[in-house]
């Protein structure tokens, strides 16, 4: 071949040849390192994406509507009581009305528009109150929450830390703001068991708020925020404050409030005496009542249910216009006579 | 080696430039006499070196303030003043105490680490702590650690390797006798003994050698990677002194230490004599001793001083294309970050201006803290002014990913290890020279799979710079005729004291001529042909060494010299029977087909550029004395006995015919001196070897006194074989549009004929060749070629000639203007005659005028500045030494290595590259988009409902690791289907797999899908109990389940190595998402189980990752099926196999062949 002159090495090279092999600098040869490792390639084909589309449409057609099933389901009363539970009176200056003292009972009456099953959720609505808001959801103490070893870690939990050097348990504006408004619940005049056992998530209970932390010097500052706790009972059976300190992520939410349980009757009608205290006027938040069952889904929500069927739906269309774009308009795949030098010859 | 490669015309057009021998001469006198008692009658020469150039400047006076002085043999009094490092080498940079802070200094030097650091730093700031300590350091942190270990390791390495080193002993001399000292102890100004096949620890001025004439041979693999034997010479002066160390008294002066290993210039006065020394008189730290028993050197320089050590540079450090246009992209980024960080703080604003007087009644902000005032004081609020400031800054620090600085380090560590590949590519492994391919620089590995004009030399490049012997021409008479390759002929040996010698290259001989040279004297014709062998086996500086085989009767002659050319006629003519066996300074031994014969040389002249010939002057065994003189025809005819006319005419058709077939030619001659003509010869070149000033410029008129009145004996006809594959890889690269110029310091037509044997030129191409001696005519045919081609519009099949004369006019004048229109409509370009310094004229006039990369590839010193000019640089590790490699971007054994290279590493690296940056803007954006999303729902404060330290993972450890595989494994296409049609290279050419468009696309599919992952779960639970941190890790989990299906979507080939980090992934961000959950002591403790346990939570995940990756699924396959690119469709036809139908444009790369001569 080309290259006797400059390898053949007469006698000699086979001797050293092995040698030689071990010191090589060759690459080792693997399906790795040569970049040759078995892999599945796959393309997207029109039979792919056309079956692709159907499957999801399939899918999501009866996810939607069983979503919306599980939504419509869900019976729901909604009471917005924040500017209805103000004398008309006061109305103009709702905010010195809520912090001036004096009983500020109000009573609501809730009509049942169809039977609700037990277990009925009691919650509270609040909207336009930004339980995220960057101050409030830093301003609290987690490990003072869990044990009184870490009492006096409270410095994320300004302007609520300490009242004349003595920490606040639970500290923060969180838990300072804590709602404080009561609904006492009754139907034909007899009163309505509202179970507040059993609201907060039970690994809040055992593992976040300690059950020997009692609270401390709670609302004891120049200003009340909200409810006040009562100091012998332990933070872990705080179950309106563990609620509470769960912040919600949206400033449109519901807090358990309690569980009704027994069923409501169509037609029935529920009497609400209600505390309005709590201080919602001066940003325009609203306060709502809300008596709700729920589904396997959740409450009422028909937004997923929807979505569902709109993607579906548009899935469906899809797989049929690819459908007809195929048989109309077919390209052969691989076809070598599309490449581009192929197609204008010449014009590299 | 000599400077004069790197000052010169390149080595090629000049077949023998190579040779630098500096033999020094013997007598006339002494001719008979044996090599043992030499001594007592040889005239001594002050220097045997006639290095033209080196030694009028080592003439020059070194001043005082740029000149060391070292006394011979004494270190004490050299080293007075501490200004000379001792020989103990510190390659390692840090030491325990210095790592720290110097390590931390050389990382901060990116400009990455020091925007991490400042957003790290704005973080510490009470007002706008966004993260928490640990959250806002850890990447940082990490990033550091994993570099500063790194760098450890290499350092421990270096350390180990420096301890090693520095405890390597050697001789030397002290209190009257040699003794072992260690490497790092040695000082400058001692005397040091090296002993045969022992390595150098520094830099020292030969004094005397085991030799008598004081030559040694070194070899400097570990300096330049030359692995043939070069000599060096002690000077005559100091070689008899040497006997006695005590007595020598004399001082160096010589220049400061600097990196030229090719230079150096020196004065030594020794017992008040002054000599000049030069770069043939130092040997280097590094070199290996060979052939030689012993030398004596003074160390000069020392340590880390040693020209080797100044030499160990890093790789040159650029940056690629792509990642210039990328920083665009980025810039925009930067303007989308500020909009919005100003549309947060304006938010912000806006509301805190409305509700002013509310502020403090408003639960969820209360500004005042009662509890040290009762009328209390702002708490954390600074005036409205000061919110907005503060506001901004944090936005800044919660959005800091959207600029993707981890895009760097992943960019990086895919260079890496697309650089592990490229290396450990089977297919680039170059079994002649043992050397796989190598990544020099590591920044600009995608810039291979753009390129559009090649720049490469010839010699070394395209072939190998393997001369060998084709034909020889004597008396005018063409003996060409060569057996057959596979001949089972074995070559010529000849036993000598009852051992076999063989040479060590089997050279194909003419039958004829052997037959011719085996007559002996018998005719005149076969006088002749002796006379030409034997001036073949004597004209050379080639050095035989004899080694052992594995039986111990046969032993091989191998030929080692500085230039290829010499070793291919020195192998040609122990073929013939010349077997060359000894050379010493004062004879040569050559075995003339079995009976050996011993040549006095008396007299050597080496070759110059002026003269471009050599001769020796030797003294026959018949007591004649006779001159043998080679050089390149132009000079040889001239000095040619015009009585031999008949011959002379006859050779000249030869020699046309010779270089026509792409051979380079040389022409010999000689003559009989007689007495009276010697005499006179020898007085002027004893006269002319001592002369202290214009020494070079006086030997050289000696040599062309007497180098007239020649007898043409032959010419000679070498073949510089074309590497192998090299026509098939430059037919590849042309199809793939690749504008190849060939740039080479050989004649005209040999570079033609090179040129259609590389098929660089075909038959049916126009050739516009321009020739020119002046401006004008120049301008003329360079206008007038432009004019031909426009006119015709033929631009595929023109070729372009140029040669360097009419380069010189053309660079540096406006017509380098004219000559790229012409170019660029030629489809090959060969520039011959041509000078180092035009070459990179060549490549900046290209590279100045076009935003196309360029690249160039060559072998030798003379293509360095070529290297160094364009955007890409690969050197040849051939037979020209390493500079070439050390200047490059990319090294590899053989040309055609090229073709892998770019069709198959470059357009993958390119487009893994140019993938893997969109991906990375998306997949940052896509995060801070969500982030951004829910700051309008949060009264425009910077609160994240994903955790902080899922933010700071997100981009860690979430979704960093799988764009890395894909981007150092993926591959669009398969390799074959690359090398088979070279057309798809042009994807990188037209810059299709990145670019402002895409940019566009990706981000308004960016904006789609964050909306998506944010408003579907919003709505979804709008007005429920949902806390933020089951929000928040809905929202975590779904932008990893998207980013990453978004990937997988985009993956062409699935391994199990993908599958792994694909999905590998996504249970790693689960997992971490579980783990910040179950810690009782952070808001969201076991937020993730609540919120898994409920269907809305998996039915929100379905719908986002079918909703956000919908549009882009449609989209691609609308673009796929009814646009489909180059590469799309040989994709497709590679999975169906539809490529066989059609015949495969390109070439095998493995097809072992000859490449096919005319």
């Amino acid at each position: 071949s080309s290259n006797t002159a400059s390898s053949s090495a007469g006698a000699a090279g086979s001797g050293d040849s092995s040698a030689a092999r071990k010191n090589s600098k060759r690459p080792k040869y693997s399906k790795f390192t040569q970049q040759e490792l078995p892999a599945c390639k796959p393309i997207l084909t029109p039979g792919w994406v056309i079956s692709t589309f159907l499957i999801v449409s399939v899918i999501f057609i009866p996810l939607g509507v069983i979503s919306l099933f599980a939504s419509q389901d869900v019976v729901e009363i909604v009471d917005r009581y924040d500017t209805e539970c103000i004398p008309a009176p006061a109305r103009t200056n709702k905010v010195a009305y809520i912090q001036g003292d004096g009983d500020k009972v109000c009573n609501r009456d809730l009509k049942v528009t169809k039977r609700m099953k037990q277990p009925i959720y009691v919650y509270y609505q609040l909207e336009n109150f930004y339980q995220n808001h960057r101050r409030y959801v830093k301003s609290r103490s987690d490990s003072q929450l869990r044990s009184t070893k870490y009492e006096n870690q409270i410095s994320a939990c300004k302007p609520e830390d300490d009242v004349g050097g003595q920490p606040i348990v639970p500290c923060g504006l969180i838990a300072w703001s804590l709602f404080n408004d009561t609904y006492a619940l009754s139907r034909n005049n007899v009163s309505l068991a509202v179970n507040k056992k059993g609201i907060a998530w039970k690994s809040d209970k055992e593992h976040k708020f300690g059950n020997k932390v009692f609270p401390k010097n709670f609302q004891k500052g120049n200003i009340t925020g909200g409810a006040t706790l009562d100091p012998r009972i332990p933070l872990s059976e705080q179950e309106d404050l563990i609620v509470w300190m769960r912040t919600a992520a949206l400033p449109t939410f519901r807090k358990l409030y309690g569980k009704i349980e027994s069923d409501l009757e169509m037609g029935d009608t529920i009497h609400v005496k209600l505390n309005n205290n709590y201080n919602t006027y001066s940003f325009n938040g609203k306060k709502k009542l809300v008596l709700s069952t729920t589904s396997w889904l959740g409450g009422k929500n028909d937004f997923l249910g929807i979505a569902y069927l709109t993607v579906g739906g548009i899935c469906f269309i899809l797989a049929l216009a690819f459908t007809i774009m195929y048989l109309v308009k077919p390209r052969r795949l691989g076809d070598p006579s599309y490449l581009s030098w192929n197609r204008n010859p010449g014009g590299r | 080696m000599d400077p004069r490669k790197s000052i010169d015309k390149p080595p090629h057009h000049d077949p023998i430039l190579g040779v630098s021998s500096r033999w020094s001469v013997s007598s006339k006198d002494n001719k008979e006499v044996t090599f043992g008692d030499l001594g007592s009658k040889r005239i001594r020469h002050g220097s045997a070196g006639a290095d033209s150039e080196m030694l009028s400047m080592s003439q020059k006076e070194i001043k005082d303030e740029d000149a060391r002085l070292i006394y011979i043999n004494d270190p004490d009094r050299t080293n007075e003043r501490f200004e000379f490092t001792g020989n103990s080498i510190k390659t390692a940079k840090y030491s325990v105490f210095t790592f720290l802070p110097r390590n931390l200094f050389e990382q901060f030097h990116r400009v990455a680490y020091i925007y991490f650091l400042v957003i790290a730093v704005l973080n510490q700031l009470p007002q706008l702590a966004v993260f928490g300590r640990g959250a806002s350091i850890m990447p940082l942190a990490f990033v550091l650690l994993v570099s500063a270990i790194k760098d450890a390791y290499e350092d421990f390495r270096r350390h180990r390797s420096d301890r090693v080193e520095n405890n390597r002993l050697a001789l030397v001399f002290e209190d009257h006798q040699f003794r072992e000292k260690k490497w790092k102890h040695i000082r400058v100004g001692e005397v040091i003994k090296v002993q045969s096949n022992q390595t150098l620890p520094c830099d020292m001025v030969l004094l005397a050698t085991s030799d008598p004439t004081g030559v040694v041979y070194v070899q400097t693999t570990n300096l330049d990677g030359e692995s043939n034997l070069k000599t060096r010479y002690a000077k005559q002066e100091t070689l008899l002194k040497a006997a006695d160390m005590e007595s020598f008294n004399g001082f160096i002066k010589c220049e400061k230490p600097n990196r030229n290993i090719y230079g150096f210039q020196a004065n030594m006065e020794i017992d008040g004599r002054r000599l000049s020394l030069g770069p043939s008189n130092i040997i280097l730290r590094g070199c290996e001793l060979k052939n030689t028993a012993w030398a004596l050197g003074v160390v000069v320089y020392a340590g880390g001083e040693t020209k080797a050590m100044l030499n160990n540079s890093g790789a040159p450090s650029k940056r690629s294309r792509l990642e210039t246009r990328m920083n665009l992209e980025i810039i925009l980024l930067s303007l989308f970050l500020i909009v919005l960080c100003t549309i947060a703080a304006a938010t912000a604003a806006v509301w805190l201006r409305t509700h002013r007087d509310d502020l403090d009644t408003i639960l969820f902000y209360r500004r005042k803290d009662y509890s040290e005032r009762p009328g209390g004081k702002n708490y954390k609020y600074y005036g409205w002014g000061w919110e907005i400031f503060f506001t901004f800054f944090m936005a800044v620090i919660v959005y800091q990913i959207m600029i993707p600085i981890s895009l760097y380090i992943s960019m990086e560590l895919v260079r890496i290890g697309q650089a592990y590949f490229m290396t450990n590519d089977d297919q680039m492994y170059d079994e002649s020279s043992d050397s796989s391919f190598q990544c020099r620089a590591l920044n600009i590995n995608e810039d291979l799979g753009q390129i559009k004009y090649l720049f490469s030399d010839k010699t070394g490049t395209l072939t190998d710079n393997k001369m060998e012997f084709q034909c020889a021409c004597i008396e005018g008479v063409d003996y060409s005729d060569r057996e057959p390759a596979d001949s089972e002929h074995p070559g010529y040996s000849i036993e000598v004291d009852g051992i076999i010698l063989k040479p060590k290259m089997r050279v194909r001989v003419d039958p004829v001529l052997l037959q011719l040279t085996k007559t002996g004297k018998a005719t005149e014709e076969a006088k002749r042909a002796n006379e030409f062998f034997l001036s073949l086996a004597a004209c050379n500086t080639i050095v035989p060494i004899v080694s052992n085989t594995s039986d111990p009767n046969v032993k091989l002659v191998d030929y080692q010299g500085e230039s290829p050319d010499e070793q291919a006629l020195v192998y040609a003519a122990a073929a013939y029977g010349f077997l060359l066996i000894e050379r010493t300074s004062g004879h040569i031994v050559i075995n003339v087909r079995g009976e050996t014969q011993r040549f006095n040389v008396l007299g050597l002249h080496e070759f110059d550029s002026d003269r471009k010939r050599m001769s020796v002057i030797l003294g026959c065994p018949d007591m004649s004395v006779k001159l043998f003189v080679k050089g390149a025809d132009s000079s040889m005819f001239g000095v040619m006995d015009e009585s031999y006319g008949g011959v002379i005419h006859e050779t000249k058709i030869q020699l046309h015919a010779y270089s026509s077939d792409g051979l380079r030619t040389l022409v010999v001659g000689m003559r009989e001196l007689n007495d009276s003509e010697f005499e006179q010869w020898h007085s002027s070149f004893e006269a002319a070897s001592t002369a202290l000033i214009g020494r070079a410029g006086l030997l050289r008129k000696v040599a062309g006194n007497i180098e007239t009145n020649l007898r043409i004996v032959g010419a000679t006809a070498i073949e510089d074989k074309l590497q192998r594959g090299v026509p098939e890889a430059i037919e590849s690269l042309r199809i793939a549009g690749i504008k190849v110029w060939v740039l080479t310091g050989d004649k005209q037509e040999t570079a033609i004929s090179i040129g259609f044997s590389s098929r660089l030129l075909t038959r049916n191409m126009r050739q516009i060749v321009i020739n020119s001696n002046s401006l004008d005519s120049c301008r003329r045919s360079l206008e007038e070629a432009n004019a031909s081609i426009a006119s015709n519009d033929e631009s595929d099949n023109v070729a372009l000639i140029i040669d360097g004369t009419s380069l010189i006019y053309v660079l540096d004048n406006d017509l380098e203007d004219v000559l790229f229109q012409v170019a660029c409509k030629c489809s090959a370009i060969l520039c011959c005659r041509v000078a180092p310094f035009q070459k990179a004229g060549i490549v900046a006039l290209v590279k100045n005028r076009t935003s196309d990369m360029t690249l160039a590839i060559g072998d030798g010193a003379n293509d360095v500045s070529m290297i160094q000019m364009a955007d890409v640089g690969v050197g040849i590790s051939g037979q020209e030494g390493r500079q070439a490699v050390m200047a490059s971007d990319f090294a590899m054994g053989q040309f055609r290595f090229l073709v892998p290279l770019l069709l198959v590493h470059g357009h993958w690296n390119y487009q893994r590259m140019g993938y893997m940056i969109l991906y990375n803007f998306y997949r940052n954006a896509v995060f801070v988009l969500i982030l951004f999303w829910y700051v309008l729902f949060t009264c425009y404060t910077l609160t994240t409902a994903i955790t902080e330290w899922s933010s700071v993972l997100y981009s860690v450890i979430y979704t960093a690791i799988p764009t890395i595989i894909i981007g150092i494994l993926d591959k669009d296409l398969g390799r074959q289907t690359l090398l088979d049609h070279p057309q798809l290279y042009g994807v990188g050419q037209r810059a299709e797999g990145y670019s402002t468009t895409l940019f566009w696309y990706t981000m308004i599919d960016t904006i789609w899908q964050s909306a998506a992952i944010f408003f579907i779960p919003m709505f979804a639970y709008w007005g429920s109990t949902i806390d933020t941190s089951s929000l928040g890790d809905l929202w975590t989990i779904a932008a990893v389940v998207v980013v990453n299906l978004h990937l997988a979507m985009d993956v062409i080939r699935w391994n199990w190595i993908t599958h792994a980090a694909i999905w590998g992934s996504i249970v790693a961000a689960c997992i971490c998402v579980i783990v910040i959950d179950v810690i009782p002591t952070l808001p969201g403790y076991w937020a993730i189980f609540q919120v898994g346990k409920t269907w809305m939570f998996w039915f929100c995940l379905l719908a986002i990752v079918v909703t956000s990756l919908l549009p882009r699924f449609a989209i691609k396959f609308l673009v796929e099926y009814y646009r489909p690119s180059d590469v799309r469709i040989a994709r497709e036809a590679e999975k169906l196999g539809t490529f066989r139908e059609s015949q495969p444009v390109g070439v095998e790369m493995n097809l072992i062949q000859d490449p096919p001569r005319r």
